[in-house]
């Protein structure tokens, strides 16, 4: 099936985008409401594709792009794609909606949603893209809309800190998954993901670069997903305003790291150290996610850290890889970004109207904000795995794949548990008790929260409960076309169910409340008695490890700044001649050639004599006492070069020059008096240096034209093909302008863009000057 | 600096040059000259004008600031070579008019090209030339 509407829906979200800042000039407070129509209609036109993706097609859309390289603007909509580009598109609504009000007041608005809806569309586009280098796109678009929008309060450094952190983690390891995307299109001859995963299992695993290919993407997908030993960026991105933590942080971006491993589920899962990798790894990240949770106090950091559980607990399922992890990953993926992205904002509508996060300020809000409490309660139950909500649906298909899985018995059930427990005992923390119990005073009175707030915890919570009493439609529409997608051969049980009937899955649910709400009670103990032990871990962290690395580069680059832009052109000079003169050297050695002197045209006595001069001229330069002498025998000597360009039948260059002399003895004129006096810089043995080093240079560039002699004889003067052909191709006849505006113009569009940049640097230099006492 | 001699000078050669920094462009793709030289010449005419009479004078001979100019020039430069992918030829290539206008002579994407290499070049120059004199202007 033809989906030019793919296109089109992830074109009208960057638009959208494009049109805001405008926009909230003419709209200002009600931009969101209007905004929000665009990912609610893409949503909706998702939803019309359910019932023919659902049924085992796929949508393509594919717009011709660069295709020398094998890039193509190719999109493909298999189950897989179409569960996330509904999850995006509706928690993108509500988020629209939300933010519009929470952010009221802020000039920044329209700044904020050109970033928003951008990563929108960049999300769309990652989950939808079927071509590597496509994804890749818009993997990096989500990285620098994500950099901008934790930043968006940037006049705060914690802010800024947190935006390049998470830049930089982020795109180091995008850099990474490109080089394997590429080695990954080389090895199988196809950038195209639906043809890649359609190749017959060990194609790829034969390839001696596919152990480089399964790290460099791993990496890639690790630090995206913000898995350990890189997890540390993701908590420190909550300095984002709610919203943007709601959708980025927990719903969408930070899950594109698990739909990337999904995505490459059949071609990549082949590699022997797939489940020896992932699923450690995953478990890793779970453990020191709600490990850190039970230290916080502050309502964001808390939700942070069981996003990372979870996104640990997702990485674990696919590591397994069995068919039922598969189907256990995609509805704990489901139920999380309902719960989550419900959690974040009401937890910002919290901040919002209380004025605090902490949650010992926080206490019996459920009276003054009850459409809120109701949604964040809800969504905390799906989150704690509470039957008839989806989280529990999630819980006992998480244990059923557990108990499942090969291995060493018991570890993988172990860790199951003892995280769901905490994970529990957080999501009481975080999402029940702060509305329950007697109402506290707080830094600001508190209130309900317009409706445009409540309204997407609500809805979010009221489909958790939906699908979590009647699983069914969910698992047979958007669950098990998606684990077709990722497990295409496996055969598994399609239909997903509330009750099992008593089987183990259900006492590990049980024993995890019991043991949750013994967590959750000894929580504030644990967290008084622990400061120290964190303190300790934290200082031996990754965290640590990232800011030592970023010390070391800054210094480093300190380091050569200083020595190679130290301000003093006389060692520009000498680095940038000594440079090119060995660079020179290092390739003329190398070529053979013989020196065919015969076809120099013999010297003619005025050419002689304007040598000689030039020569004489930049000689005396040298020698010159002040400065008006130096200028005056540097004008020599560009005049003298003018002279031999006549003489030489090149008026272009002639003209050309003496007018760059005439404007240099300009602008000399409007400086001279500025200058300070000539003085002596260099001792003898540095002044005997940079004449070497000139006479060598020179003699390098006169080797250089001599060795194209050589050359031309074997391949011709190209200048005769740009005369032969500047009339008939070009309409001209002077070839120098010929080439310069029409065979190389694209070389003169970047050497004018050089030019004004440059002027611009010279402008600014001049302005910036000490300010007048 | 404000010498009679350069002031008198100055008023009879200006409208010259800068009719012929104009001719050197119409006439570049045949002939010695171009944009390149064409929007040199126009400078010197601004810069001698500068000299004689002081920046601000100059500026107000010239009109728009020279970062206008030199915005201006290099979108003009950009957006000549789009004609070309209309015809799905690649970007920047030559289209011409066949037929010769009075004057101009044959016109072509080139020319427009060209023309933004003026601007920018006499952009460039003035700005450097004005933001130097600028700062000892005596009689601004």
């Amino acid at each position: 099936m033809m989906g030019n509407g793919m296109i089109l829906s992830i074109a009208a979200v960057f638009l959208a985008g494009l049109a805001s800042p405008l926009a909230f000039r003419l709209l200002r407070g009600s931009l969101g409401k209007y905004l929000a129509m665009v990912p609610l209609g893409a949503f909706l036109y998702y939803a019309s594709l359910v019932p023919s993706v659902g049924g085992g097609g796929a949508v393509r859309a594919s717009l011709p792009w660069a295709e020398s390289l094998g890039i193509s603007l190719s999109f493909h909509v298999d189950g897989l794609s179409l569960l996330f580009l509904l999850i995006i598109s509706l928690v993108g609504t509500f988020v629209v909606i939300y933010a519009a009000e929470y952010l009221r007041g802020s000039n920044g608005l329209g700044r904020f949603f050109l970033c928003l809806m951008g990563f929108m569309g960049s999300m769309l586009g990652v989950v939808s893209a079927d071509n590597l280098i496509l994804l890749f796109i818009f993997w990096e678009l989500t990285g620098i809309t994500s950099f901008l929008l934790i930043g968006y309060d940037h006049e705060d450094a914690a802010s800024r800190r947190a935006a390049l952190q998470a830049l930089l983690v982020t795109g180091a390891g995008g850099l990474a998954m490109l080089a394997g995307f590429i080695l990954l299109g080389v090895a199988a001859g196809t950038s195209e993901i639906s043809a890649l995963n359609a190749l017959p299992a060990g194609t790829l695993a034969a390839s001696p670069a596919f152990s480089w290919i399964f790290a460099l993407i791993l990496l890639g997908a690790f630090t995206k997903s913000a898995q350990f030993p890189f997890h540390f960026w993701l908590p420190n991105a909550m300095a984002a305003p709610a919203p943007v933590s709601a959708f980025l942080h927990s719903a969408t971006m930070v899950k594109a790291g698990v739909f990337l491993l999904a995505r490459l589920h059949p071609c990549l899962s082949a590699h022997e150290l797939w489940v020896g990798i992932v699923a450690p790894v995953g478990a890793a990240t779970l453990v020191t996610g709600v490990f850190l949770g039970l230290r916080e106090t502050d309502l964001k950091k808390i939700l942070a850290y069981t996003t990372l559980a979870v996104l640990g607990t997702l990485t674990m399922l696919l590591g397994l890889g069995t068919a039922l992890a598969i189907k256990a990953f995609l509805v704990y993926l489901l139920a999380h970004a309902l719960y989550k992205a419900a959690l974040f904002l009401s937890a910002g509508s919290v901040d919002h109207e209380t004025g605090t996060r902490e949650i010992a300020e926080l206490s019996g809000l459920r009276r003054a904000m009850p459409w809120t409490a109701a949604g964040a309660m809800v969504a905390a139950l799906s989150m704690a795995g509470i039957p008839l909500l989806l989280g529990f649906v999630s819980k006992e298909y998480f244990y059923k794949a557990l108990l499942a899985a090969d291995g060493p018995p018991l570890v993988w059930e172990t860790i199951g548990v003892i995280t769901s427990m905490l994970v529990f005992a957080l999501a009481a923390i975080a999402g029940i008790r702060p509305f329950l119990g007697p109402a506290k005073a707080t830094p600001r009175p508190v209130h309900e929260a317009p409706w445009t707030m409540w309204v997407g915890p609500l809805v979010l919570g009221a489909l958790a409960i939906k699908f979590g009493v009647f699983p069914g439609w969910v698992g047979e529409h958007l669950i098990a076309p998606a684990a077709r997608a990722v497990v295409p051969d496996a055969p598994f049980d399609e239909r997903l169910k509330l009750w099992h009937g008593w089987n183990s899955a259900l006492a590990l649910s049980i024993l995890t409340v019991a043991g949750g709400a013994l967590a959750y009670r000894l929580a504030p103990a644990w967290r008084l008695s622990s400061q120290g032990l964190y303190r300790a871990l934290a200082a031996a962290g990754p965290e640590a490890a990232y800011d030592r690395i970023l010390d070391a580069v800054l210094g480093f680059a300190k380091w050569q700044t200083k020595t190679l832009q130290n301000g003093k052109l006389r060692n520009y000079i000498l680095t940038v001649g000594g440079f090119a003169a060995a660079l020179l050297i290092s390739q003329i050695v190398r070529v053979p050639f013989a020196l065919d002197l015969s076809r120099m045209s013999p010297p003619s006595l005025p050419g002689t004599a304007v040598c000689g001069l030039i020569a004489a001229a930049a000689i005396f330069a040298c020698f010159a006492k002040s400065r008006f002498t130096a200028i005056l025998t540097l004008g020599v000597v560009g005049l003298g070069v003018a002279i031999l360009f006549f003489l030489f039948s090149a008026p272009d260059l002639a003209m050309t020059q003496i007018l760059v002399e005439t404007l240099t003895v300009v602008l000399f004129v409007l400086a001279f008096h500025k200058l300070p006096l000539l003085r002596e810089f260099s001792s003898a043995a540095i002044k005997a240096r940079d004449a070497a080093l000139a006479a060598v240079f020179g003699c390098v560039m006169a080797a250089l034209v001599m060795i194209a002699f050589h050359f031309e004889k074997t391949a011709g003067p190209i200048s005769d093909y740009m005369s032969a052909n500047s009339l008939p191709l070009a309409n001209g006849r002077n070839v120098v302008n010929v080439i310069l505006v029409d065979f190389r113009a694209l070389d003169t569009l970047g050497e004018i863009t050089v030019l004004a940049v440059a002027a611009l640097g010279v402008f600014a230099m001049l302005r910036l000057k000490a300010p007048k006492p | 600096m404000k010498t009679i001699i350069l002031n008198t000078t100055n008023r009879l050669i200006m409208g010259i040059l800068l009719v012929f920094s104009v001719f050197l462009l119409l006439r570049g793709h045949n002939l010695p000259g171009g944009g390149f030289s064409g929007g040199l010449v126009a400078a010197s005419a601004f810069a001698l004008h500068a000299l004689a009479c002081g920046v601000p004078s100059a500026r107000r001979m010239l009109f728009f600031d020279p970062r206008t100019l030199i915005g201006v020039g290099l979108a003009v430069a950009l957006v000549s070579g789009a004609p070309a992918l209309l015809d799905h030829l690649p970007y920047l290539t030559g289209l011409w008019d066949k037929t010769p206008l009075p004057v101009v002579g044959k016109v072509g994407t080139p020319l427009v090209f060209d023309t933004g290499v003026y601007l920018v070049v006499l952009g460039v120059v003035l700005l450097l030339v004005f933001s130097l004199a600028a700062e000892e202007d005596s009689w601004s």
